[in-house]
């Protein structure tokens, strides 16, 4: 049997929820407006703790993707950065590969040096020309800092290329003197794992100070003459009275190269001239700026000039009333016009 | 201050946590359309241990709270919350639903059942209603029964009273 209390509390749930449910579909029902103006209301008063909270929430999350943010694009910047040195060094061989094929008085070909991630990268290197850009086996293959090997084999488009670090590598080679000749072979004793090369076969009486640059000479036709091999750094060891044998720091480095001139076309007499020495190089960098710094100064003279001649030729009309006399300086006399002309030129 | 005195109070806090947690939380998780529901987690949880008047009234509460908030049509979680209240607190006469396993579900079929009507409510197209209760409603009610059965068993002792008794 149920008591007069439950009963009444049963009463008083079904009341509530009649009312919840009533005032629900009120607000269901009711035109969107009204139920909107509810809870702008709702959202102004009660509510706007609960609205604080959320935003505050919201700003908090969006901080953090935007942290997130920030943080990803400085670390691709940071990644990005890492790369200038490498790209800067790689326009600068560019360039001189670029100064060195307008030196050159032979064919050539430019390629580049696919490396592979062997450990014998470096004794071979797989070039990006072949058959058809007229490579063909034996062709020299050399880089702005020197002789770098010569071409072993070749495909249709690619062509496989023997450097100086290979161990049956032969060139003749003289100092740039001229008072040494001998053969140039790599060495099996490089220093701190980098290769190097031995200048041998040098007469005993022929002694080659340090730090002289040893080039091909050309003998055997398979290397043009004047390409630079490397620099004597020190003797290796003098065979009983009558050889000395040069240890020579390469000219170039095959490990590092990216792109390579395959020199075709036949055999030329000398391509000394072609790769200038440092000191000539510093000469020829100096002039161009020298050059440079004259065909600017001659220039701003032209404007000069001009600018005063059309002052003056205002100056002079007879609409301004002008008759100040002119001066050579100031374009008063274009007789003086056509010489700054020829200088400029 | 009596025993059941202090209990009621620490209920109403946990209450209160709760709600911060629906307005300060929620947002910080990870999409919210499944993110848990702290809100129904406290209305069920409250419902269950209250008469069913009462918990009509504060589903009531708890519905016109989402109305304001959302731009759903107004009134609809109102009806929504109010029915998941009235019947969260008969059904656990009916269930005898002391398990937290069993209260957990309740929270879950609670947070479908609210959708249900919230979507039906609110005229919703068909399909989206059936692709919200059929993908993201079991989703959300997953993660929002999970999150009242650490509720339940963190305060396991405030839960353990009757607060129409």
């Amino acid at each position: 049997m149920v008591s007069a209390s439950d009963r009444r509390y049963t009463r008083r749930d079904t009341v509530l929820f009649v009312l919840c449910l009533g005032l629900s579909f009120f607000g269901l029902f009711s035109p969107a407006p009204t139920g909107h103006a509810v809870a702008d209301k709702l959202r102004q008063t009660v509510l706007s703790p609960l609205v604080w909270l959320q935003t505050r929430a919201e700003e908090g999350r969006t901080s953090r993707v935007r942290f997130r943010q920030v943080t990803t694009e400085r670390d691709s910047t940071a990644y990005l950065a890492q790369f200038l040195p490498s790209l800067r060094a790689e326009n600068e061989r560019l360039r001189q590969l670029l100064r060195l094929s307008r030196r050159l008085n032979t064919g050539y070909v430019p390629a580049e040096v696919l490396h592979q991630p062997q450990v014998m990268d470096g004794r071979t290197l797989l070039l990006s020309a072949g058959r058809k850009q007229g490579v063909s086996v034996f062709s020299p293959v050399v880089s702005p800092e020197g002789l770098i090997g010569v071409v072993l084999s070749v495909s249709s488009q690619s062509s496989i290329a023997m450097s100086w670090a290979h161990p049956e590598f032969r060139v003749s080679a003289f100092t740039v003197t001229g008072n040494a000749f001998g053969v140039v072979a790599p060495s099996n004793e490089g220093r701190n794992g980098e290769g190097a090369l031995e200048f041998r076969g040098v007469p005993y009486r022929d002694s080659v100070p340090l730090g002289t640059l040893v080039l091909s000479s050309g003998l055997g036709g398979v290397f043009p003459k004047g390409v630079p091999v490397g620099t004597v750094i020190g003797v290796v060891r003098e065979e009983a009275g009558w050889e000395r044998v040069y240890r020579l720091r390469p000219a170039a480095n095959p490990g590092s190269a990216a792109h390579v001139l395959i020199l075709v076309g036949g055999r030329t007499s000398d391509l000394g001239p072609a790769f200038p020495t440092d000191s000539q190089l510093e000469a020829l960098r100096l002039d161009s700026i020298a050059r440079l710094r004259r065909a600017d100064s001659v220039a701003q003279a032209v404007r000069a000039a001009r600018a005063a001649r059309r002052d003056s030729l205002k100056r002079t009309s007879p609409l301004q009333g002008g008759g100040a006399p002119s001066s050579p300086i100031l374009g008063g006399n274009p007789a003086a016009l056509p010489s700054l002309r020829d200088s400029a030129q | 201050m009596s025993p059941s005195r202090v209990s009621k109070v620490q209920l109403l806090m946990v209450m209160l946590l709760l709600v911060v947690l629906q307005f300060y939380l929620r947002p910080r998780l990870w999409d919210a359309r499944v993110s848990p529901d702290f809100l129904l987690v406290a209305l069920m949880l409250f419902a269950m241990r209250t008469s069913p008047g009462i918990a009509a009234l504060a589903g009531f509460v708890v519905g016109l709270i989402a109305d304001t908030l959302t731009p759903a049509r107004f009134g609809a979680g109102a009806l929504a919350h109010t029915l998941v209240g009235y019947l969260g607190s008969w059904g656990r006469s009916v269930f005898f639903a002391d398990n937290i396993l069993v209260n957990a579900a309740f929270v879950a079929a609670g947070l479908w059942f609210r959708d249900l009507i919230v979507l039906v409510s609110s005229g919703t197209d068909y399909r989206q209603v059936v692709t919200e209760l059929t993908l993201y409603s079991p989703l959300q009610a997953l993660t929002t029964a999970g999150f009242a059965l650490v509720v339940l068993v963190t305060f396991r002792s405030m839960f353990s009273i009757r607060l129409d008794a």
